[in-house]
C-alpha cells in the first residue's frame, strides 16, 4: 500500500489493459464468436470487401449510438435521434438543391441537430421533465416539422459534389467509416480524459452527490443531448450523401438500434455506466448480424428475431456475470 | 431453563471468495432484548439477512422455539414469525402508512378489492400503543424518520412477530425519540418477543439490552451479560484491541473565518447568526427537524437562502449553488452518504476528484498522472483501507467512503468543512479515525462545523456548541459548559420540557 504512484506509472501495459475493461472484452468476444459463426457458414464472408461493407453498414448506427451512449450515461435517453436526423437532412438537402454552398448547408444541418438537442436538454435539465417523455414528445414534434417542411415529399437531386464528400474513401476505407472512427475517438477522449466525461458519469451515477460535489448538472445534461443531436445530424449528412436524396421519414426507428448498440456495449439505462469501445462493438455486432443473415438469404422476419435475441442474450450474459446489483 | 425463542446453531455463510460467517452460535430467549455488536464487516448484517430469509446459510441452522426452520425467502421468514426493521427503511414513501404496513399482504374484500378503511383501522390500532399521533392515512414519506421506524415496528406487531430484529434502528433518532423507541422495545419484550438489537451505539445497547453477542470477522467472540462487563471491555472485544481514549484539544484561533448573519430559508431556518473561527470545531446540536441539516445545506450552497449574509474572511459571498460554496472554500460531507456523497460505480480517485476537476484538467484534458498522485497523497492522509484507488467506492465500508469524501474536500483546497452526522453508520474503529481526522484538520487551520445527533460525539469534538431549535440558535455553549444535559435542555421545545427542565424556558424565542 505504499508505492501506488510508482506502480501505475511504471506499467503502461497494465494501464492499457485496465482501460480496456472486462466488459468490453466480453463484447469483443461476442463479436468474434458471431464473426466466426458467419465465417464458417457464409463463403466469402471474410473477404475484405464484405468486412468493409459491414463497417460501412454499421457506421450510421454507430454514429447515433455514440451520442446515445453519452446521454444514457448521464442517466437520460434520447428517443428523438431519428426525427432529428430527418429534420437536419431535409433542411440541408433543400439548401443544397437551392444552390447554397456545401459548407453552409452542412453547417445548417449540424445547427439543426444542436438546436434539437438543446431543446431536449433544456426540457430535461431546467424544466425537470423525464427524459423518456421529453424525447418521446420531440420525436413526434421533430418528425412532424420535417414532414410539414417538405410536404411529405423527398428532397431529390442533391449535387454530385456534395455526394462525393461522403462517398469518397481514404486508405481504402469509406470516408463514412473514417468519420465515425474519428467521432468515436473523440467520444472516447471525452469520456476518459475530460472533466465533462467525469461529470457525465457522476451525474448519471448519483445526481444528488454530483450536485453537492459542485458538478454543473444542467450544463452536463444539456451538453449530452446536444452532442446526441449533433451526431444525429452527422448521420443524416452521411446518409443523404449516400442516397442523393433526403426523405422526411428518414431515420425511422433509428433510436432503437442506437439504444441496442449502447446496451450491448455495456451502457446501463440506469445511468452512470457505459463505454465508447463497447458501443462501437455493439453497433458492429448488429451490423454483422444483418450482413451475415442477408448473405445467408435469411428472411427479414428471422433477421429481426435474431437481432432481438442477440440483445436479450447480451443482457442476460451481463446479468449472470455481474450477479446482483 | 426453557427452550430459547431463537437459536443460531453453527451458522456459516460462504460467498464466492469470502467467508462471511463461520460457525456462529448463540441464542435469544423469549422476552429478551439481545444486543448484536461488531464492527462493519463483522458479519452482523449477513446474519440478519439469514434470519430474515434473504440469504441461505452455507451450513448450520436457525431454530425457533427449539424447532429448526427453513428460511428460504423473506416470506417464509415472515411466516415463521420473524420481523426485520431495517437500517435503511424499506418502505414506499408515496403509499400511505397503512398501505405500507400491509405491503405484500393487503387486507381484501372478496379477495379482489383492497379493504382500505379496514387496513387503516387495524393500522391505527397497532400504532395506538406506540405513537397515537401517526395518522395511518397520510403518505409515509410525510413522516419523520423516527416515526417511520415506529411504523415498521407497528407492522411487526400486526404480523404478530415472535422475533424482531432491528438493524441500527436509532442511527438518526434524537435522544427523546430514542427514549420512546426504548419504551416500545421494552413493550415488545414484555409481550415475550425476542428482540435482536444491532447498534453501533454501546450506550444504547447497555441501556436497553440484557445480554449481547459480540462478533468480529464473521465469528462470535463471545456472548456477555451486560450487567457484568464494562463498555471498554466490549469495545476491545469488538475491535480486537484497546482503543485509546482521546482527550479534546482546541485549535481555535480568534481569527473569524466564516461569519453568518441573519441567515434564513423559506422553510426550516430562520435568523441564524454566528461566527466560525480559524481552526475551530463548532458543534451544532438539536433535534432532528430543528433545521440543523437545512442550515448546513444553505452554507454549502445546496439550498438557497431567502435572506441573510454570509462572509468569509470579511468578504461577503454568494451561495446560490454548491459550486459557489466550493469556490469560496466550503465543502459539505453530507449525512446520507449513499444518496448525497458517493458516486457508487466510480473509483475512489474519481470520487475524490469530482469537486476539483478544474485543478486536474487545467487545459481541458485530465492530467491522470497528477490525479493519481494527489489521490495517493490525500488517501494516505485520510488512511483509506484497503488502499485501492481504482476500486469502485461502493465496495468500501462506510467509514472508508467517508474518508474518501473528506479527501475530496482536501483535494479541492476547502478551508471550511461542514460535517452532517460524520459517523452515521460507521463502526467504532473508523469512528475514532474520523474524529482524529477532524481534529487534525482543525489543527491545520481548517474550520469545521459538525452537526450530530450523538451528543457524546458533539461533546468529544466541539470547541463550542450551537444548540438549534425551531430553525434558530437557541443557545451557545462554551466547552466548559458542555454536557448532554445542558444541550438537551436547550434543544427540546418548551412544551416537552414543562415541569421537567427549568433551563429550557429562559432561552430562545
Amino acid at each position: 500500500m505504499t508505492d501506488v504512484t510508482e506502480h501505475t506509472a511504471a506499467r503502461p501495459r497494465a494501464e492499457f489493459l485496465h482501460r480496456f475493461s472486462l466488459r468490453d472484452a466480453g463484447t469483443l468476444i461476442g463479436l468474434v464468436v458471431i464473426l466466426a459463426v458467419f465465417g464458417a457458414l457464409v463463403p466469402g464472408f471474410f473477404a475484405e470487401r464484405n468486412l468493409i461493407n459491414i463497417l460501412q453498414q454499421s457506421s450510421i448506427n454507430a454514429c447515433l449510438a455514440l451520442g446515445m451512449t453519452l446521454v444514457i450515461i448521464s442517466g437520460g435517453i434520447d428517443l428523438s435521434v431519428g426525427p432529428t436526423a430527418a429534420l437536419s437532412a431535409v433542411i440541408s438537402a433543400s439548401m443544397l438543391v437551392a444552390g447554397v454552398p456545401f459548407p453552409l448547408a452542412i453547417a445548417a444541418g449540424f445547427a439543426i441537430g444542436l438546436v434539437c438537442g438543446l431543446l431536449n436538454g433544456v426540457l430535461v435539465a431546467y424544466v425537470g421533465l423525464q427524459p423518456f417523455i421529453v424525447t418521446l414528445g420531440t420525436l413526434s414534434t421533430y418528425r412532424a416539422l420535417a414532414l410539414i417542411y417538405t410536404g411529405g415529399n423527398p428532397v431529390l437531386g442533391l449535387p454530385a459534389g456534395f455526394r462525393a464528400i461522403f462517398n469518397g474513401s481514404l486508405f481504402g476505407l469509406p470516408l463514412a467509416v473514417i468519420i465515425v472512427a474519428v467521432v468515436a475517438l473523440i467520444a472516447w477522449i471525452i469520456l476518459k480524459k475530460t472533466p465533462f466525461g467525469e461529470y457525465l458519469l457522476a451525474v448519471g451515477g448519483n445526481e444528488e452527490a454530483a450536485y453537492i460535489a459542485g458538478v454543473p448538472i444542467a450544463r452536463t445534461k444539456i451538453a449530452a443531448y446536444m452532442i446526441s443531436g449533433l451526431l444525429a445530424a452527422l448521420a443524416a449528412q452521411i446518409l443523404i450523401g449516400r442516397l442523393g436524396a433526403a426523405e422526411p421519414i428518414l431515420g425511422n426507428l433509428w433510436e432503437l438500434d442506437a439504444i441496442a448498440a449502447a446496451a450491448i456495449g455495456g451502457a446501463s439505462l440506469m445511468g452512470g455506466k457505459g463505454s465508447v469501445v463497447g458501443t462501437i462493438l455493439g453497433a458492429v455486432i448488429l451490423g454483422t448480424m444483418r450482413n451475415g443473415l442477408t448473405l445467408m438469404n435469411v428472411q427479414s422476419f428471422y433477421q429481426l428475431l435474431a437481432t432481438g435475441l442477440i440483445i436479450l442474450a447480451a443482457m442476460l450474459i451481463d446479468r449472470v456475470t455481474r450477479g446482483r446489483g | 431453563m426453557s427452550v430459547p425463542r431463537l437459536q443460531f446453531e453453527g451458522i456459516s455463510k460462504v460467498f464466492p471468495a469470502v467467508r462471511a460467517l463461520s460457525d456462529v452460535s448463540f441464542s435469544v430467549g423469549a422476552g429478551e432484548i439481545h444486543g448484536l455488536l461488531g464492527e462493519n464487516g463483522a458479519g452482523k448484517s449477513t446474519l440478519l439477512r439469514i434470519l430474515s430469509g434473504v440469504y441461505r446459510p452455507t451450513a448450520g441452522s436457525v431454530l425457533i422455539d427449539g424447532r429448526p426452520v427453513t428460511l428460504n425467502n423473506p416470506v417464509a421468514a415472515r411466516a415463521a414469525g420473524v420481523a426485520m426493521i431495517h437500517q435503511e427503511l424499506q418502505q414506499v414513501p408515496h403509499l400511505s402508512v397503512a398501505q405500507n404496513m400491509f405491503l405484500g399482504h393487503p387486507l381484501t374484500r372478496g379477495g379482489i378489492f383492497v379493504a382500505r378503511r379496514e387496513q387503516e383501522r387495524r393500522a391505527a390500532e397497532a400504532l395506538a400503543a406506540l405513537d397515537p399521533t401517526i395518522d395511518p392515512a397520510v403518505p409515509l414519506g410525510s413522516l419523520k424518520v423516527a416515526q417511520r421506524q415506529i411504523v415498521e415496528i407497528a407492522r411487526a406487531l400486526l404480523d404478530r412477530a415472535r422475533i424482531v430484529a432491528m438493524d441500527e434502528p436509532t442511527s438518526s433518532l434524537t435522544p427523546s425519540e430514542f427514549e420512546r423507541l426504548a419504551e416500545v422495545i421494552a413493550g415488545l419484550a414484555r409481550d415475550d418477543v425476542a428482540v435482536v438489537y444491532v447498534s453501533h451505539k454501546l450506550d444504547e445497547v447497555f441501556g436497553i439490552c440484557q445480554r449481547a453477542t459480540i462478533m468480529r470477522d464473521g465469528v462470535v467472540v463471545g456472548s456477555v451479560d451486560l450487567a457484568q462487563v464494562s463498555e471498554k471491555a466490549v469495545v476491545s472485544m469488538m475491535v480486537g484491541r484497546e482503543l485509546a481514549q482521546e482527550q479534546h484539544r482546541s485549535h481555535a484561533s480568534s481569527e473569524v473565518r466564516l461569519s453568518v448573519r441573519g441567515l434564513a430559508s423559506a422553510t426550516k431556518v430562520r435568523d441564524v447568526s454566528f461566527d466560525l473561527h480559524r481552526g475551530e470545531v463548532l458543534g451544532i446540536a438539536g433535534l432532528v427537524g430543528s433545521g440543523r441539516t437545512e442550515l448546513l445545506r444553505l452554507l454549502a450552497g445546496a439550498d438557497r437562502a431567502s435572506s441573510g449574509r454570509v462572509e468569509i474572511d470579511g468578504k461577503a459571498i454568494k451561495l446560490s449553488s454548491p459550486r459557489d460554496a466550493i469556490a469560496a472554500g466550503i465543502g459539505l460531507v453530507p449525512e446520507e452518504r449513499k444518496r448525497e456523497g458517493i458516486v457508487p460505480l466510480r473509483s475512489i480517485s474519481s470520487n475524490m476528484a469530482l469537486a476539483s476537476m478544474g485543478v486536474f484538467a487545467p487545459r481541458g484534458v485530465i492530467d491522470h498522472a497528477r490525479l493519481k498522485r494527489v489521490a495517493a497523497e490525500k488517501m494516505k492522509r485520510v488512511n483509506l483501507r484497503p488502499f485501492l484507488l481504482d476500486r469502485p467506492i461502493r465496495l468500501f465500508s462506510g467509514g472508508n467512503q467517508q474518508k474518501a469524501i473528506i479527501g475530496r474536500w482536501l483535494a479541492a483546497g476547502t478551508r471550511i468543512l461542514l460535517f452532517d452526522e460524520p459517523t452515521r453508520g460507521i463502526d467504532v474503529g473508523a469512528k475514532a479515525e474520523i474524529y482524529h481526522l477532524i481534529e487534525e484538520l482543525a489543527a491545520e487551520g481548517h474550520s469545521v462545523i459538525v452537526v450530530s445527533s450523538e451528543l457524546p460525539e458533539v461533546i468529544r469534538l466541539a470547541d463550542r456548541v450551537l444548540v438549534v431549535r425551531d430553525g434558530t440558535v437557541a443557545a451557545e455553549l462554551d466547552r466548559a459548559d458542555l454536557s448532554e444535559q445542558a444541550i438537551a435542555a436547550h434543544a427540546i421545545p418548551q412544551s416537552e420540557t414543562q415541569g421537567r427542565q427549568g433551563a429550557g424556558h429562559r432561552v430562545g424565542a
